[in-house]
């Protein structure tokens, strides 16, 4: 609890920090989509749905628990706070068959597996990409602007 | 007794009426107490099933949101945990994601739950529908509707019981109590209601003191009826005992004769026992025996007319009694079945009217010779002239004069004086009728009167009659014989011209030219020529 505690203020600390950050979605470049809008993303992350609008099958990946990144990526895109999608998830898992999207340590190593995965779809703060990646959807911190 | 079940009845009529009210009161109340009450249960039993959903709706929008038929199946799994709950179905994104339970298509009654996405609260993406347990949930708000309206009825009935015994004991117990002292007083027992002390101030006081006064008053009315009663009584007695006791005939009689009543000397004075008194209208009075009864209509028409009090002596007659006088007064005394009544008094002047009539005859008798006397003979030369002079007749006198009585009465004595003028009185009686009249005016005068003739030829004929009649000697003593020659003076009354006086001085002329041509003989009167005397 006490370590929960404490990711949440560093989170806080981080947010702060990063206010005003806006957040990319990249996919592979080689992805024929170009665009996706916010709710098809939702349905990606939230496990509704596990394919592209294209119909492409997709692998979606998130970023560590507990991370600034992951939390405003949430906020950003649901509303809901980290500690709600783990409940959410939670539910889904205990009720077996369904499992969240993988989660990667660094926002490095997830550029990295998008670079290489066609059907990989990820979120990193806003940047300069590197090639072989397509921003699909910028998500911007309507809040702090 | 009577007082007794009245109020009973009246006990049982309030009870009756407040528990008829109490009954309808309860059986409406009861009815809308039941009806809301079973909604309102009913709907706290749908607000719990929505309740109840609320709790899932999470989970279950989860489960459509992702299509995930185990965390469905699990809701569903929960939600039928719930009595209340008899069938589930989730749809999500129109696709059928889990359902058990009762068969939804059979039910019509189902509570529908739209999903909404978890992360966008506008966008429906699937559907709850539940299947309340209707029969259970029906059953519990019977169950509260049921406890409630017993609870209500109880309370009523509480309320009636209360409300009976209160009326009874405030007002029917007090008012049969009332009642029954009430029965028991008689008017005029000069007794009084109690109030009852709970009742002092109350309508029931009031009533009673009401009561007791209106008694009070019919007491004091009725002891002054009793006194006037008492009153009358004597006073009725007393009159009683005067018309029952009366010397005088006291009686009430029709305008047509007819009794109507009559006291005992009424019956006494007719001749009549009092038994064979028939029924009194019977009796008519007219008829009972009066001798000149149509006397006695005159007089009670008189009495009617003149409307005052007409009197007369009647005389009565009797086949059982003797002939009676009796003094009538008839009065009016108002009508009794549309006929003039008369009241009538009478006594008896039987006694009275024979001494009058004893005393009449010593006035106008001779007492020598029987004959009338000199007073009769004027009384009836007065009623004759009278009638002469209304019509009714006419009449002759005669004039008698003896013509030796003196000497007779010198030579043979007063004696033989007294017995002629009895003989001839005799003799002269014999000649006449009986309405006619003989007198003897002094002396040896006698006089009569021819009633209803103006005949003098006939007087002329009774005078030769005398005459021939005294040619007889008589004994004036014993072995003497005497003859005794009489002057006879006729005058017929002339309506014109006479008065009593007159024709007895006609007579009288008469009668000297008898003695001046030689006596014993007779004359009659002629006013214009020279009397023509006749002697025997």
């Amino acid at each position: 609890m006490i370590k929960l505690r404490l990711t949440v203020l560093i989170a806080i600390a981080l947010l702060s920090q990063l206010a005003g950050a806006d957040i990319l979605l990249i996919v592979n470049a080689k992805n024929s989509l170009n665009q996706l809008e916010k709710k098809q993303v939702v349905d990606l992350y939230m496990g509704r749905v596990s394919v592209f609008p294209n119909q492409q099958p997709a692998q979606i990946f998130d970023m560590r628990e507990g991370s600034a990144l992951r939390e405003n990526f949430y906020k950003l895109l649901t509303g809901k706070s980290e500690a709600q999608i783990d409940a959410y998830w939670a539910t889904l898992l205990f009720a077996g068959k369904m499992s969240p999207p993988k989660q990667i340590s660094r926002e490095q190593d997830v550029i990295d597996i998008i670079k290489n995965n066609p059907a990989g779809i990820a979120y990193v703060r806003k940047q300069n990409l590197p090639p072989g990646l397509k921003v699909v959807l910028e998500i911007t911190d309507s809040h702090v602007q | 007794m009577f007082n007794k079940i009245t109020l009973n009845s009246l006990h049982i009529k309030v009870t009756l009426s407040v528990a008829t009210a109490t009954l309808l009161v309860m059986l409406v109340s009861v009815q809308i107490f039941y009806k809301t009450t079973y909604k309102k249960s009913y709907e706290e039993s749908e607000r719990s099933v929505r309740q109840l959903l609320d709790t899932v709706e999470t989970t279950a929008a989860i489960s459509a949101y992702v299509g995930n038929k185990e965390l469905a199946n699990q809701v569903i799994q929960g939600l039928l945990k719930n009595d209340t709950v008899v069938g589930v179905k989730i749809t999500g994104n129109g696709k059928k994601l889990g359902e058990a339970g009762t068969g939804i298509a059979q039910i019509s009654k189902t509570v529908h739950f739209e999903l909404k996405a978890p992360f966008n609260p506008t966008e429906t993406i699937g559907e709850l529908v539940v299947i309340p347990n209707i029969s259970l949930i029906d059953k519990r708000a019977s169950e509260a509707a049921a406890a409630t309206t017993i609870n209500l009825a109880a309370q009523a009935m509480f309320i009636l019981l209360a409300v009976m015994f209160l009326v009874y004991k405030l007002m029917t117990s007090p008012l049969l109590r009332l009642s029954q002292t009430l029965h028991l007083i008689a008017p005029g027992d000069e007794k009084n209601l109690d109030i009852p002390e709970a009742n002092r101030k109350d309508e029931l006081g009031q009533l009673v003191r009401d009561i007791n006064s209106l008694l009070s008053t019919v007491n004091k009315v009725l002891g002054e009826e009793r006194q006037l009663r008492h009153r009358v009584e004597a006073l009725e007695h007393r009159f009683r005992g005067i018309f029952e006791d009366s010397s005088a005939g006291i009686f009430l009689m029709r305008e047509d004769g007819s009794l109507v009543t009559a006291n005992q000397a009424f019956f006494n004075l007719m001749g009549i026992t009092a038994n064979d008194s028939e029924p009194n209208s019977v009796f008519n009075v007219y008829t009972a025996g009066f001798s000149e009864s149509d006397q006695l209509r005159g007089l009670v028409k008189l009495a009617l007319v003149g409307q005052r009090a007409c009197s007369a002596d009647l005389k009565t007659f009797n086949p059982n009694t003797n002939t009676r006088w009796v003094h009538c007064i008839f009065s009016p005394a108002g009508e009794n079945q549309q006929q003039k009544v008369i009241e009538g008094v009478m006594y008896d002047i039987t006694q009275r009217k024979f001494t009058e009539e004893r005393t009449k005859e010593l006035a106008e008798k001779d007492i020598l010779t029987g004959l009338a006397n000199r007073q009769a003979a004027d009384t009836l030369m007065r009623d004759l002239v009278q009638r002469v002079h209304r019509q009714q007749g006419n009449f002759v006198v005669m004039l008698c004069d003896l013509d030796r009585f003196k000497y007779i009465n010198d030579t043979h004595g007063h004696d033989a004086g007294d017995w002629v003028l009895k003989v001839v009185a005799e003799r002269l009686r014999k000649r006449v009728r009986a309405s006619d009249l003989v007198a003897r005016l002094g002396g040896d005068e006698f006089f009569i009167i021819l009633a209803n003739t103006d005949n003098t030829h006939k007087a002329a004929d009774i005078a030769q009659a005398i005459l021939r009649d005294h040619q007889e000697l008589i004994e004036v003593q014993p072995g003497f014989k005497e003859q005794i020659g009489m002057s006879i003076g006729i005058a017929a009354f002339n309506p014109q011209e006479d008065t009593e006086s007159s024709v007895r001085k006609h007579a009288d002329k008469a009668m000297y030219a008898v003695k001046r041509k030689g006596k014993n003989g007779y004359a009659i009167y002629c006013a214009d020529a020279d009397t023509e005397v006749h002697i025997l």
